[in-house]
């Protein structure tokens, strides 16, 4: 178990890949945000790639194991330290009853810190996940963000301790965290001629935008697009501004939002319905890239993607996600 | 990179005398959307179809398809690639479509959910309140400190014929989304179709239960959260978490795609007493009537002179309001 000292800015429970089936429900899939930081914590400690680790956002999480277990800490280097000595970030190690485990803030690159426990996180399943929507208030821990005082349980492990530990990452399977995240996108389903102008859509694909600061875990808000985006004038029966249309379902997570002027990135708790045009999709192989960008802070481009690509990006990272990457 | 390399429509089928011509357009690795046509519109019967085929291509069992997502003229595929290939989901769908070659024939299980609703009830004025205090002061839709004299102005009408629009029609769920055990309910009767912009900028807060209608859309919230629907009162309880209630013991959901809602006037006191009785007694008995939809009569009673001259009618108040009320 795991006592909680400091819930730290934000650190929820999530699962890999998260609440599926809902959409139509208006429930977001939720998640991990980075699912390859949360995959290979997983495969670290022996868990299967898609077991709820914790997810720490911004830093500043504080706990204390009050049993023996294998962790492991993926994601963004938050200089986590266990009784005051630093720990080796993508190495599987033994904590024991008593020990704390601090994690100070992000450094330059990524926002997103995982903590995987051999056994994973043992919460209630809600409509078959573990993930926590922090918007909707539900999964995971109370559906909410753990806070001091929290206790949180852990499940059986694979295998004794003692074989799980020290297991590390080859050195090519670390990800690699930048400041300015190069997305994969595939056009769609909204875009020239009817909705866009090809140079609309030379822009957003040629552009660095900056993350906004007011982005969250439903959306990442870029920089407003100029009106010449737009191949219309209005939305017609949709609403007064070119980007509004008829609702529709959103292709989350992934879906960019044209709301007004701004770019919107819909992502783990995103709407799952509504009444703006959307221009890409990052690919589903590239969204744990947003879940590594900080707000306020780093940058996104997209680059132009194919399904085939895309479908050969996923199988490449079902293989990353596994056993094949331990040293 | 060719010079089509935005095209998006990855195969259409053409139009028919029963239906609009169909356009898959890809939507990222893991989705496709299925489009009813070209021009934005919103029309029952593009529902209604759309809706049939769904139930037959989720028939079909297909493996990789994870789930589908009705609006109200298009449908979204979700479906995962590794497993199931995008052009065979799409031969899945042509299969599907061609396998009903008319919309006479289609009838859809709908039932009534009758729902009582207090107008301008204090738990939803508060809302109101709250965004002329915090959000926008000036906001010309709450004038008197509320959004119904702004509805009715919207569409050239008075309050009391606005009220009478909103409970004189059914509303058709064309598919749930967006929050929570949402719902996208249309007005089936054209001469009732309420028609109004947005909030400007959204709400931060609205309680649960409020009714509210954007564009010619209405929405019931599920549970306390932010929006940009128009609010004209509270209805009880159509989302429950916990699962207490007899209603919810298979999923959090009342709503389920092509259910008719029906608004009935009751007190406010009545509204209120309601959500004990479904959240904590969980004793509250839902009025619903089993039914269907036969689209061939929609359609029929839908384009009869009477309720087309009606239609006619409404949207020359509606064009009068709309120059008269103030743009949000």
């Amino acid at each position: 178990m795991l006592k909680i000292i400091n819930g730290g800015i934000e650190t929820l429970v999530e699962d890999w890949p998260g609440r599926l089936g809902y959409l139509g429900k208006g429930m977001s899939a939720s998640g991990s945000f980075d699912n390859v930081g949360l995959g290979l914590a997983n495969v670290l400690v022996g868990n299967p790639s898609g077991e709820a680790g914790l997810e720490i956002t911004g830093g500043f999480f504080e706990a204390e194991f009050t049993d023996d277990h294998v962790i492991a800490i993926t994601g963004t280097d938050m200089q986590p330290t266990i009784n005051g000595q630093p720990v080796p970030m993508y190495t599987s190690l033994k904590v024991s009853a008593g020990d704390k485990i601090k994690f100070l803030h992000i450094g330059t690159t990524g926002f997103r810190s995982y903590l995987a426990v051999a056994g994973g996180v043992d919460v209630p399943a809600y409509l078959g996940s573990k993930s926590t929507c922090i918007f909707g208030a539900y999964g995971g821990f109370d559906g909410r963000p753990l806070t001091p005082g929290d206790e949180v349980k852990f499940g059986a492990p694979s295998a004794d301790l003692g074989s799980l530990e020290g297991r590390k990452l080859k050195p090519e399977a670390m990800p690699e965290l930048v400041n300015q995240w190069v997305l994969r996108a595939i056009p769609g389903p909204n875009t020239c001629p009817d909705y866009a102008t090809e140079e609309g859509m030379d822009l957003l694909f040629s552009r660095v935008s900056k993350i906004q600061h007011t982005s969250n875990r439903s959306a990442y808000r870029l920089e407003e697009l100029p009106m010449s985006f737009f191949a219309r004038t209005d939305g017609g029966v949709g609403g007064s501004h070119p980007s509004n249309i008829i609702d529709h379902a959103y292709a989350i997570r992934g879906a960019l939002n044209i709301c007004g002027n701004t770019p919107i990135l819909l992502v783990a708790d995103g709407p799952t319905l509504g009444g703006y045009m959307c221009a890409l999709n990052v690919i589903n192989a590239d969204l744990w890239k947003v879940g590594q960008g900080a707000p306020g802070r780093d940058f996104m481009k997209f680059q132009l993607c194919t399904q085939e690509e895309a479908v050969q990006a996923r199988k490449d990272q079902k293989k990353w996600l596994s056993e094949d990457s331990l040293a | 990179m060719s010079k089509d390399k935005y095209d998006v429509i990855l195969d259409t089928m053409p139009e028919t005398e029963s239906r609009l011509e169909i356009l898959f357009r890809q939507a990222g690795d893991g989705f496709i959307q299925v489009e009813y046509g070209r021009e934005q519109r919103a029309m029952l019967q593009d529902s209604f179809r759309m809706l049939a085929v769904n139930d037959i291509i989720l028939g079909k069992g297909l493996q990789g398809l994870i789930e589908t997502v009705p609006g109200i003229r298009t449908n979204m595929l979700h479906f995962d690639p590794s497993v199931l290939a995008a052009d065979k989901l799409i031969g899945a769908v042509k299969e599907a479509e061609d396998s009903m070659p008319t919309v006479d024939d289609v009838v859809l299980p709908s039932r009534l959910i009758h729902l009582p609703l207090a107008f301008e009830d204090s738990e939803t004025k508060k809302a109101v309140a709250k965004y002329l205090k915090e959000v926008r002061p000036d906001a010309p839709n709450c004038a008197d400190g509320y959004n119904l004299e702004y509805m009715a102005m919207c569409n050239g009408v008075t309050v009391d014929e606005c009220k009478k629009m909103l409970l004189g029609t059914d509303w058709f769920n064309s598919g749930g989304g967006f929050w929570p055990g949402g719902a996208f309910l249309w007005p089936t009767d054209p001469r009732c179709a309420v028609v109004v912009p947005k909030y400007n900028p959204p709400r931060t807060w609205t309680p649960e239960g409020a009714a509210g209608i954007g564009g010619p859309c209405v929405f019931t919230y599920t549970t306390p959260t932010g929006g940009g629907y128009q609010l004209f009162g509270r209805t009880i309880p159509v989302f429950q978490f916990a699962c207490k209630h007899p209603m919810f013991k298979d999923g959090p959901f009342l709503y389920r795609n092509a259910d008719r809602v029906r608004f009935h006037e009751v007190s406010e006191k009545e509204v209120v007493e309601i959500y004990g009785h479904v959240h904590d007694k969980t004793d509250y008995v839902y009025e619903i009537e089993e039914g269907e939809i036969k689209a061939k009569e929609y359609i029929e009673w839908f384009n009869s002179d009477e309720v087309q001259q009606g239609a006619a009618q409404l949207k020359a108040k509606q064009a009068e309001g709309t120059k008269k009320a103030p743009r949000l």
